[in-house]
């Protein structure tokens, strides 16, 4: 190539620039009839313009560029070019981060606002479906399932620490947990690891992880402390979604999703192995 | 025009570009779509009165510099080459011509695609091009100057026309 702005080819005091420059009207009024002159003088120089505004309209032609260079067309150009091809880009954010963090916080709270009142009038609107002791489950399930709910839907910031930081995001949990933590490998069942969260838990910190499917179904494993000590296997059901709970060595763990009640549960029996837990127990 | 707006005016020039410059169409897609996801998120970083469209373009060739580092080169004579697939272009000009053409855009080194992407095609002026590239305006005053030299020298001395075209040893894109 060459990489001098000079070619022995042109006329002296010709530079390369100056006439690429001169194609692309980027010259001010008088450098532009000086080289208008030169151009009528050397040929060389006139069959390179020549070439150059024919390598620029086959550029146009082949990146499918309108076949109008001039500038002056450039505004009446977008128009066109929307017409030529519509926009499908797919904006998977419409409203700004902090309209949806304060929707998503009122939803928590109207959640919870929700929970507190009707907490006690569960087990009674439930049929007692929930079974167990004394009929209620532990709030962590009912506050693993509120945080499924929240956070779930987020498709930008679904997680605080990606999977791709998994090291870090597990020793951060671990820290705030004051727990050695790991987190259960479901890519047996297609989901993989999005990352997690730090929330705060009934008496303390809670973690979130979230897995994605391939086809965007997501599911949370939430921990957090507890003091109760069962050791039943429960399931906790809200709307659409299903929470698996289990209590195990003074951590409680949910395993919130939408799915079919019989896969989650295998899924939350894998995990609770997994969790050094002890399913053989509840089978 | 709000800022979304104004964003999604410019995406079908965006895509244009990124389609030219990566010869690629799933590529391209991506980082316009990466490109707006951006722009979306980094909204407050925008200075109103500067040039959106150079912003836009700045932010898609940062992208694409991060994901070049990530692929392996391509050779340019590969059949499954990514420009290959590039819908052949309307007519006016020679088909064949197109093609030798568009093998020698892919030979140029990024840094000349680029600038002359943004001149010849996008119709960025060069103080456009200058804040796009980040660059000073001598700098893409002589990279286009030498991007025109070398893709007319790809052309002429590439393969004659007519039945007596002779293969031309096979070069590589080199990305940086």
């Amino acid at each position: 190539m060459n990489s001098d702005d000079y070619d022995s080819s042109l006329p002296e005091g010709l530079d390369l620039r100056a006439l690429s420059a001169f194609v692309d009207g980027e010259l001010p009024g008088a450098e532009r009839a000086a080289i208008e002159g030169q151009l009528k003088q050397h040929p060389q120089a006139a069959a390179r313009v020549a070439a150059w505004r024919a390598q620029k309209a086959a550029l146009r032609a082949l990146c499918g560029a309108p076949p109008r260079s001039e500038r002056d067309a450039r505004n009446e150009r977008r128009e066109d070019d929307a017409a030529d091809e519509p926009a499908f880009i797919v904006l998977r954010r419409k409203t700004p981060w902090w309209q949806r963090a304060g929707v998503a916080a009122c939803w928590l709270a109207a959640g919870a606002g929700l929970a507190l009142a009707l907490g006690p009038l569960a087990p009674r609107l439930t049929g007692g479906a929930w079974g167990g002791l004394g009929g209620q489950p532990p709030s962590f399930a009912e506050r693993a399932d509120i945080a499924y709910a929240v956070y779930t839907p987020e498709r930008r910031h679904p997680v605080e620490v990606a999977a791709s930081e998994e090291e870090h995001l597990i020793s951060w949990l671990s820290k705030r947990l004051n727990r050695p933590l790991s987190v259960p490998s479901l890519q047996e069942y297609g989901y993989s690891l999005v990352g997690g969260r730090l929330l705060p838990g009934e008496a303390g910190p809670a973690a979130q992880f979230m897995y994605e499917n391939g086809s965007g179904a997501r599911l949370t494993l939430y921990v957090t402390g507890t003091s109760r000590d069962e050791t039943a296997f429960r399931l906790f059901r809200e709307g659409n979604r299903r929470t698996f709970y289990w209590i195990n060595d003074g951590m409680g763990y949910a395993l919130s999703g939408p799915i079919a009640e019989g896969k989650l549960r295998t899924i939350a029996i894998d995990v609770c192995s997994a969790l050094g837990g002890k399913p053989e127990s509840w089978q | 025009m709000n800022f979304e707006a104004e964003v999604i005016s410019w995406l079908p020039q965006l895509r244009r570009y990124a389609r030219a410059l990566t010869g690629d169409r799933a590529w391209a897609d991506d980082l316009v779509q990466d490109t707006a996801e951006r722009a979306f998120a980094r909204w407050a970083a925008f200075r109103p009165d500067s040039n959106l469209r150079a912003w836009l373009l700045t932010i898609l060739r940062h992208l694409y510099i991060d994901q070049l580092r990530g692929r392996r080169e391509i050779a340019v004579d590969d059949e499954s080459a990514p420009w290959r697939n590039l819908e052949a272009p309307q007519g006016e000009v020679d088909g064949l011509v197109l093609r030798d053409l568009q093998r020698a855009l892919y030979c140029l080194p990024v840094e000349q695609r680029e600038v002359l992407l943004l001149v010849c095609v996008e119709e960025l002026s060069y103080q456009e091009a200058s804040s796009a590239l980040g660059v000073p305006i001598g700098t893409v005053m002589s990279r286009l100057s030498r991007a025109r030299e070398h893709m007319r020298a790809l052309l002429t001395e590439g393969p004659a026309e007519g039945p007596a075209r002779k293969t031309t040893p096979l070069k590589v894109v080199r990305n940086p």
